[in-house]
């Protein structure tokens, strides 16, 4: 069976859209995964942001990941969830799209992006035009069978202590992932949003080792990518403790290849329990 | 509509678009300069060109239309004098320099590909920019 809107997919039901204006979306987390990270909640918000603006430039061009100003993680999402996704967009065209978005589970917001903004690349160049539209209709007609997402591989990384405070190490892009199949069918490239759970990952050690703590992850901000990732990529990760002021602090952390910074955000804490 | 654009107006907003670009570009404000070229200089992107539009969009309250900056540089000149395959013509050369007029006519190759244009965008052609949509 195809990988397409299945092994990286996170909108199955558009419920409202004013195309390049605003969107409400849903998903619905399939039981039967073990985990469904934060970083793909924040994914699900992009998707759906996706969608409106493919619609609004008729599906000749589709955005990719660029920047996300902030990123709240304010709750939790679990397997067997429904996602309501509200989202707001001020640019769809086509060059980029800058929107913001909530996902809610019930009555409460489990995360928030502000200010995001997504260039634009040619849809022929990474996705079928044809079957991204066929998809939107779908969406918006009857909505996709939930339960296609299988869960994503996790990705090994190396990690050591650089000094106080300061850690550095290095990953490999898979060479072969089911979510290439989806992201994007005519071009695989990492999600940045994977990428985004590797790095919280990869700074787990620096959270512990923090002074003043127990801190707990809060959201990002300044979340940039800056260059595809392809398969089989090797990228150096750096995170230091960028500040500490009271009961808030924040880590840099920044993966490179070779001399080129490749992507940035803060990983934002605060002293308080989930 | 006046174009002419004083130093002064440069210099009124230039301390908060150097803010803006290092902070889109994650490096210290030290090292941002009037004619640093953010490309060769501060090794920016063509996402962090979006980025520091989108922020100095949000900054200042401006709208920077998309290809502006090439629209103006162009001025009355159509695509096709402007540049062929790819090259700069020589009429487009003269109308970048005087767009430019900031950046070191060293800097300035000749023959111009169309595409290396952005190379030479310094921090202040951000500076001019918006102070072109304030004014406009």
């Amino acid at each position: 069976m195809s990988d397409h809107f299945r092994a990286f997919s996170f909108v199955d039901r558009i419920l409202s859209d004013k195309q390049g204006k605003a969107i409400v979306g849903q998903y619905q987390i399939p039981d039967l995964i073990r985990k469904f990270p934060m970083s793909l909640v924040a994914e699900s918000i992009g998707q759906c942001a996706a969608m409106s603006s493919m619609a609004a430039v008729n599906f000749k061009h589709r955005p990719v990941a660029g920047i996300a100003s902030v990123v709240e993680f304010c709750g939790c999402a679990r397997p067997g969830d429904i996602l309501k996704l509200e989202v707001s967009l001020t640019r769809a065209d086509e060059e980029a799209v800058a929107y913001s978005g909530v996902a809610w589970v019930g009555d409460k917001p489990v995360a928030k992006l502000s200010n995001c903004l997504g260039p634009m690349v040619l849809m022929e160049d990474f996705d079928n035009p044809v079957a991204v539209r066929k998809r939107y209709q779908l969406l918006v007609d009857s909505g996709a069978e939930p339960d296609a997402f299988g869960g994503v591989e996790s990705v090994d990384f190396e990690s050591v202590e650089k000094s106080d405070g300061e850690r550095e190490g290095q990953f490999t892009v898979p060479h072969e992932a089911a979510f290439f199949g989806d992201h994007f069918p005519r071009r695989p490239v990492f999600p940045g949003t994977l990428l985004m759970d590797l790095k919280l990952k990869f700074v787990a050690d620096l959270i512990v080792d923090l002074e003043g703590g127990p801190w707990t992850v809060v959201g990002m901000q300044d979340v940039k990518l800056r260059s595809f990732m392809p398969p089989g990529e090797l990228l150096e990760l750096s995170g230091k403790v960028d500040k500490i002021d009271g009961e808030q602090a924040s880590i840099l952390v920044q993966s490179r290849k070779g001399k080129r910074r490749n992507s940035s955000a803060r990983v934002m804490l605060e002293k308080k329990i989930l | 509509m006046s174009t002419e654009i004083s130093q002064a107006e440069i210099d009124a907003i230039y301390p908060q678009v150097a803010e803006i670009v290092a902070d889109a570009l994650g490096c210290d404000e030290d090292e941002v300069k009037p004619d640093s070229s953010l490309i060769n200089d501060l090794d920016a992107e063509s996402i962090d060109f979006l980025d520091i539009v989108f922020r100095l969009e949000q900054e200042f309250k401006v709208k920077i239309p998309r290809g502006k900056a090439m629209e103006e540089a162009r001025g009355e000149l159509s695509e096709e004098e402007f540049e062929q395959g790819g090259i700069v013509t020589d009429a487009g050369l003269a109308k970048i320099k005087t767009y430019l007029a900031e950046i070191p006519a060293d800097r300035i190759a000749d023959p111009l590909k169309s595409a290396e244009i952005p190379k030479l965008f310094t921090t202040e052609t951000f500076c001019k920019m918006v102070v072109r949509e304030q004014k406009g």
